[in-house]
């Protein structure tokens, strides 16, 4: 008897401490928790979070996938409350959409020891027609308190089989518990690509299944009456994974990383291909290869790369006297880029297609790089379409037809490959827009094979700045500048100044020096992109030196230097993206104030990065009148590991440190 | 004369029969003068108002529009909101090249429609239709037409030729017809050195402005709304959702904001009611119940934007917004008036222009004004405004949100225009007490304890929810300006009571004093520089307008490193202008110890245009100062 009350006891604290995640089980504890055991700084934490996915048949439609959502989320104080607000999305289609049924949530409150629930009214969820592709269902929940939790159940049910929503598995807030399910009948055969720091396997099961389907015999009569309607049971394989996770941390945004959902936990189920029963296989897409099989055999894709018709005549004229392959590449690469502009959309896939965009001269990036490739290669060029994915998008880790967004032209010549994206009207062979440098590029070759290449370019972006100033006596600076940025500094000066109304662009130049006075401003090879871009002028600064006592003190680097570290973070997880390596330069010639001498100098100093990831050297000489400097900064990688941060920022707060070093001059 | 030479003129002159006609459609025509500053140019812009009645207003209009420059896309206007009472008839565009050749036609059905549901709305039954397209060339034009009938006439269109900066016009004309048992009345501001020409005949007026250059933005400038030309056009007699009234005047307005919209939804239930009573019977006095229920509401409730009906107008009832939990600005201003009243403790509801730049109502044109809902409570003489939206200010705090300003407070004899809360220059201070130790190795350790009151207060009250990591961030971003910033320790109080937010924070930072040699360079303002400069303009054009004003007072004792003495430091200042007053002393406590005291003072006021440069030469000055440093050199041994 004694040993039964034992066991009796033990079996009673551990349901006591266990949680019931069953709808509405809302418990005391969960309502008297005032913050994350974990995660003090939480302002809300979902309990438990658990979806499932299956599928359903309907005699009339076929299969469908039904998501069914159930959370529990914790509200510790106001910060928390937007988590009250749920945002559910629907796609739609011209004639099919997804709807959400079964709606029932509850928030609970702990009110003078008891617990009060309030109820979720219909009347307060609202259906909102977002776009022509989306649907939004929307509420919020009633009396919302700080310490309440609310809870929550739907059902989704999707007629598009083959675009299920990825599962999340880490949020901005921690996740007590998770539960998520999978289960598909052997007819649909899913790929799970799984991403994100967590280690997240499922358990795996194969259970047999059945459903009544109903047919018509002697399909081929005429009249209805001669058909004959039957029903029969099939009993099919269903696949099912389970996950299960708990004590989830939230996921923490953090400075130069080019995409924070990269590393957010989730599982991503996409369609490979569909067998019903003797039927033949519908292929959807497995590997990577039959990504860019199945996106090259798309209409909107490699059959508008045979396109020619459209083009032939004007780049016949355009390229007919030249015959070096180099020159053609550029000939046509100008020609797209002058001809067509960019409507600001995104594919992989043409939209009107390439004829209509030729004609309009508008396209989006298919249109136009798929055009670019196809002329490329009517002039005798091995030029490829490459798939990419840009930085929102995030990087593709899983084959899926999904994973890229974007496309640009790649040509191969005997000294090397040439990058194109003819979106900007500034790019550079090779200097493809920032949000496309994203890991690597997929090159699909005449047949639709493909290979990765990579994104990033090798060659350093350049600023090479050459100053000549006369300081004087009050503090005053006076002299001259120049700068010649070279590929991704090019374009990006290329892109912010022109077209640009010039005293708008001067005025800004000048307050971004707190209102430096600048005259005879000059811009050289703007529009010449072969050619290093140049700006000058000169200009006159106030307060740039101390004046303390009978001395004066001042950085030699006086408005060009940096002052602030990027890096403020104790610590990071992610890596750093500059997404090009660069290199830049000061020449720096000052002339100190008559009646004054050079007592001192800062010492020439050279920091290094550890694994050649970065190099900064400062030079200073000092003769007479003049001081001459000579400082480099250069990152010779674009993507830095994590496990350099502590050395990265401890790199920059030096770099900060000695451009800030000073010059004491004294009476003579 | 030889023949080319002759086709030559002959050209040229056909081409300038095309310009005679004033061929809208090509950029080559602009005006010069409206081409400086402006990233589009309004050729013309005809609006039609025609009220049918008061439940039918048709809106008929066509813009044509040069766009010079990608930055002007956002001028073309080619958007149209609509919702349950407004349809659409008819939305057409034509784009033309520079050169005024017709290049593409966009119809009704090419125009995206969304939903126009704002940030923190839950729901808006208000959509708009919007024309998407891709310039290949600038500049170009585009011709927009469009027919809207409206079943309110309770918003009438104003006459607005620019409602933006770097957009100039050209030609805009403005008609409203009526019946003639309607009155319609007429307000045109800012016109000052724009010409605005007036045709009335019974049942029509006819607006027309000319060449309006375009606006530039101007840091401390007076709002656009405060310089820009338009004509406010109201009907005496309108309908509003089924609603008809006549109004003359702001009482009038006011008597049917309250009898139509207001009165009726103030229905607290009865267990309510006791419940708020029984919770202030112990308080001494009015302002302490009042206290208790507002804190009440902000425990409560939440803001959530749900816009349905009446032109998002009428607030949810009380009843409602008891049983939610939530609602938006006015739903949750009439439950608190409704609770006050409760204990009977009078308030009125009060429409308000919420944004940090001022705006007032208009004193002697009574049409529908506002875009926030806040409360009035009159209180032993004085007002005591609530934002009831917020679960976070203190009571009676109101911010930059709705300071200062002609708000319209709504009583059930009418309304009233009153000025709000206005935070004057000794009440938005700064005091700041700190200790630092220099040590021998250019490292400084730092304590100090910041107050701030008033809009400063408004400015960090938000720091008090911030998770550690944030405010790590949030201080190294106020002292940027020092390089290797650790912080320590951080502790804040919110005072809501004496509504004073309090920072102590202790930090240490490597290598602030700068080690030249023998030498030691330290900036003596560690916590409080005032890094910024006004921008600079060549021409400046507006007046030089500062909302609000601020005192900072700081005092910072300053301990030397062993082994150092000062060998130089500059004089103590103090600076007097119009715009305010700066003060910095430095004084020997011990051999040892310094102290450095500083003030900084900014006033409120509007000042004419040509003071705009000493303004910025007193913050660069400021800056300079604010720079400071001493020098001091290792003793002999």
């Amino acid at each position: 008897m004694r040993i039964f009350i034992t066991c009796l006891t033990l079996l009673l604290t551990i349901t006591g401490f266990s949680q019931d995640y069953k709808f509405g089980k809302v418990s005391k504890e969960e309502l008297q928790e005032a913050i994350h055991p974990i995660d003090s700084s939480a302002s809300a934490a979902f309990l438990y979070k658990n979806r499932r996915t299956h599928f359903e048949y309907f005699p009339q439609d076929g299969f469908k996938a039904i998501t069914e959502v159930h959370e529990r989320i914790k509200i510790y104080n106001q910060e928390g409350f937007e988590y009250a607000t749920k945002q559910i999305l629907l796609y739609k289609s011209r004639n099919n959409e997804e709807e959400v049924n079964g709606l029932k949530a509850y928030t609970y409150n702990l009110i003078d020891g008891k617990i009060i629930e309030d109820k979720l009214d219909k009347k307060a969820v609202f259906n909102t027609e977002a776009s022509k592709y989306r649907n939004e269902e929307k509420f919020t929940m009633p009396n919302i308190k700080n310490g309440c939790v609310i809870e929550y159940r739907y059902k989704i049910v999707s007629p598009f089989i083959s675009n299920i929503d990825e599962y999340v598995f880490q949020e901005d807030i921690p996740i007590k518990k998770l539960e998520a399910i999978f289960e598909a009948p052997e007819y649909f055969v899913y790929k799970k690509n799984i991403k994100g720091y967590l280690n997240v396997t499922p358990q795996t099961e194969r259970k047999n299944d059945k459903f009544i389907y109903h047919g018509v015999t002697n399909n081929d009569a005429i009249t209805a009456r001669d058909r004959e309607r039957y029903t029969k049971e099939i009993n099919f394989v269903t696949n099912k994974d389970a996950y299960e996770l708990s004590d989830i941390p939230a996921l923490k945004e953090e400075p130069y990383v080019n995409n924070i959902d990269n590393y957010r936990s989730g599982v991503k189920y996409e369609l490979s291909y569909t067998q019903y029963p003797n039927s033949t296989v519908d292929y959807y897409s497995t590997t990577w290869e039959d990504v860019v099989k199945s996106i090259y055999d798309s209409s909107n894709f490699g059959g508008e790369l045979d396109n020619t018709s459209y083009f032939k005549k004007d780049v016949e004229a355009l390229i007919g006297s030249v015959s070096d392959p180099v020159k053609r590449a550029y000939l046509i690469f100008d020609y797209v880029k002058s001809r067509m502009t960019w409507n600001n959309y995104h594919s992989v896939y043409t939209n009107k297609g390439v004829k209509g965009a030729y004609k309009d001269h508008v396209g989006n990036v298919a249109e136009i790089n798929l055009m670019l490739t196809s002329m490329l290669r009517y002039a005798g060029l091995r030029a490829y379409p490459v798939l990419v994915s840009t930085r929102s998008h995030g990087v593709p880790l899983f084959p899926t037809r999904e994973g890229y967004n974007y496309v640009v032209s790649c040509v191969r010549f005997p000294e090397g490959d040439m990058l194109l994206d003819a979106t900007s009207k500034y790019a550079m062979p090779n200097i493809l827009p920032t949000k496309t440098l994203n890991w690597q590029g997929r090159m699909i070759s005449e047949h639709g094979g493909s290979t990765l290449i990579d994104l990033y370019p090798s060659e350093k972006s350049k600023n090479n700045i050459f100053m000549m100033a006369n300081l004087q006596e009050d503090g005053v600076l006076k002299g001259g500048y120049r700068s010649m940025k070279t590929n991704h500094n090019a374009l990006d000066f290329r892109d912010s100044y022109i077209g640009v109304n010039l005293d708008d662009y001067l005025e800004r130049l000048e307050n971004s020096y707190d209102g430096m006075e600048i005259s005879d401003y000059k811009v050289v090879n703007d529009l010449d992109l072969s050619k290093p871009v140049s700006e000058s002028y000169k200009f006159v600064k106030e307060s740039q030196a101390d004046v303390i006592g009978d001395k004066i003190y001042f950085s030699p680097m006086f408005f060009l230097r940096s002052s602030e570290n990027p890096f403020k973070l104790e610590n990071r997880a992610y890596p750093v993206d500059f997404a090009y390596p660069s290199e830049t330069n000061y020449k720096i010639i000052i002339t100190i104030p008559e009646g004054y001498q050079i007592e001192s100098v800062p010492e020439p100093v050279a920091l290094m990065l550890p694994d050649d990831l970065g190099v900064f050297k400062y030079n200073i000489l000092a003769q007479g009148k003049n001081v001459q400097l000579a400082v480099e900064a250069h990152v010779n990688q674009s993507v830095i590991t994590p496990e350099y941060y502590a050395a990265l920022k401890a790199y920059f707060s030096q770099l900060v440190e000695k451009q800030g070093e000073q010059i004491v001059l004294s009476k003579t | 004369m030889n023949l080319k030479y002759c086709v030559n003129i002959c050209v040229l002159f056909t081409t300038l029969l095309v310009f005679g006609q004033e061929n809208l459609y090509t950029s080559l025509t602009i005006p010069s003068g409206l081409k400086a500053d402006a990233n589009a140019v309004i050729r013309l812009n005809e609006v039609s108002i025609i009220i049918e009645s008061e439940t039918e207003m048709h809106i008929q209009g066509r813009r044509i529009i040069t766009v010079m420059n990608s930055a002007g896309e956002r001028h073309i206007g080619a958007n149209v909101p609509y919702d349950p009472n407004t349809k659409i008839k008819d939305l057409k565009v034509s784009v033309f090249d520079a050169r005024g050749n017709l290049i593409d036609k966009i119809k009704e059905n090419d125009f995206k429609d969304v939903s126009a549901v704002e940030g923190g709305t839950l729901y808006s039954d208000s959509r708009v239709k919007y024309l998407e397209y891709t310039a290949i060339k600038y500049p170009y034009t585009i011709e927009f037409t469009y027919d809207v009938v409206d079943e309110n006439t309770a918003f009438i269109k104003s006459f607005v030729p620019v409602n933006s900066y770097l957009l100039s016009a050209e030609t805009c004309r403005y008609t409203i017809t009526y019946p003639s048992d309607l009155n319609i009345k007429t307000k045109a501001k800012n016109f000052d050195g724009i010409s605005l020409e007036k045709e009335e005949k019974p049942g029509e007026i006819h607006f027309e402005a000319k060449n309006i250059k375009a606006f530039k933005y101007e840091d401390f400038s007076p709002g656009l709304f405060d310089i820009a030309p338009m004509v406010l056009v109201r009907s005496t007699e309108f309908q509003l959702e089924g609603v008809q009234t006549k109004v003359e005047n702001w009482n009038d307005f006011g008597k049917w904001m309250y009898h139509d919209l207001i009165k009726d939804t103030h229905d607290l239930p009865e267990a309510t009611k006791n419940k708020i009573r029984e919770l202030v019977k112990d308080e001494p006095n009015d302002r302490a119940k009042a206290k208790k229920i507002y804190e009440y509401v902000q425990n409560k409730t939440r803001y959530i934007g749900v816009q349905v009906g009446i032109g998002g107008w009428k607030p949810f009832n009380a009843s409602e917004v008891d049983a939610l939990g939530y609602g938006d600005c006015k739903g949750l201003t009439n439950y608190t008036l409704a609770l006050l009243d409760a204990v009977g403790i009078k308030s009125n509801y009060t429409v308000v222009y919420a944004k940090s730049s001022q705006r007032n109502f208009e004193h002697d044109f009574a049409s529908m004004q506002g875009n926030h809902a806040i409360l009035n409570i009159p209180m032993e003489g004085e007002d005591v405004w609530l934002e009831c939206t917020s679960q976070k200010l203190p009571f009676g705090f109101i911010g930059d949100f709705t300071d200062d300003r002609d708000v319209l407070v709504i009583t059930s004899e009418g309304a009233q225009i009153k000025r709000t809360k206005k935070y004057t220059v000794e009440e938005n201070l700064q005091t700041i007490k700190a200790q630092y130790e220099v040590l021998s190795d250019g490292g400084i350790q730092a304590q100090l304890k910041v107050v701030s009151k008033g809009i400063q207060y408004d400015d960090k009250y938000s720091l008090e929810v911030e998770t550690q990591r944030e405010l790590d961030k949030a201080y190294k971003e106020r002292w940027s300006y020092i390089n290797r910033l650790a912080i320590e320790n951080i502790h804040i109080e919110n005072n809501k009571t004496d509504i004073e937010f309090i920072e102590a924070i202790s930090f240490q930072a490597g290598g602030y004093a700068k080690k030249i040699g023998d030498r030691m360079l330290l900036t003596l303002n560690a916590v409080n520089r005032n890094t910024y400069i006004p921008d600079r303009y060549r021409n400046r054009k507006w007046p030089l307008k500062v909302s609000r004003g601020f005192k900072d007072v700081d005092e910072i004792e300053i301990k030397l490193p062993e082994g150092y003495q000062i060998e130089a430091k500059p004089e103590n200042i103090l600076i007097e202008n119009k715009f305010g007053s700066y003060k910095a002393l430095l004084e020997t406590k011990d051999e040892k110890t310094l102290v450095y005291k500083r003030e900084f003072t900014i006033v409120d006021g509007e000042f004419p245009k040509e003071d705009y440069s000493a303004f910025r030469d007193f913050h660069k000055k400021v800056a300079q100062l604010d720079n400071s440093k001493i020098a001091l050199i290792k003793t002999t041994p």
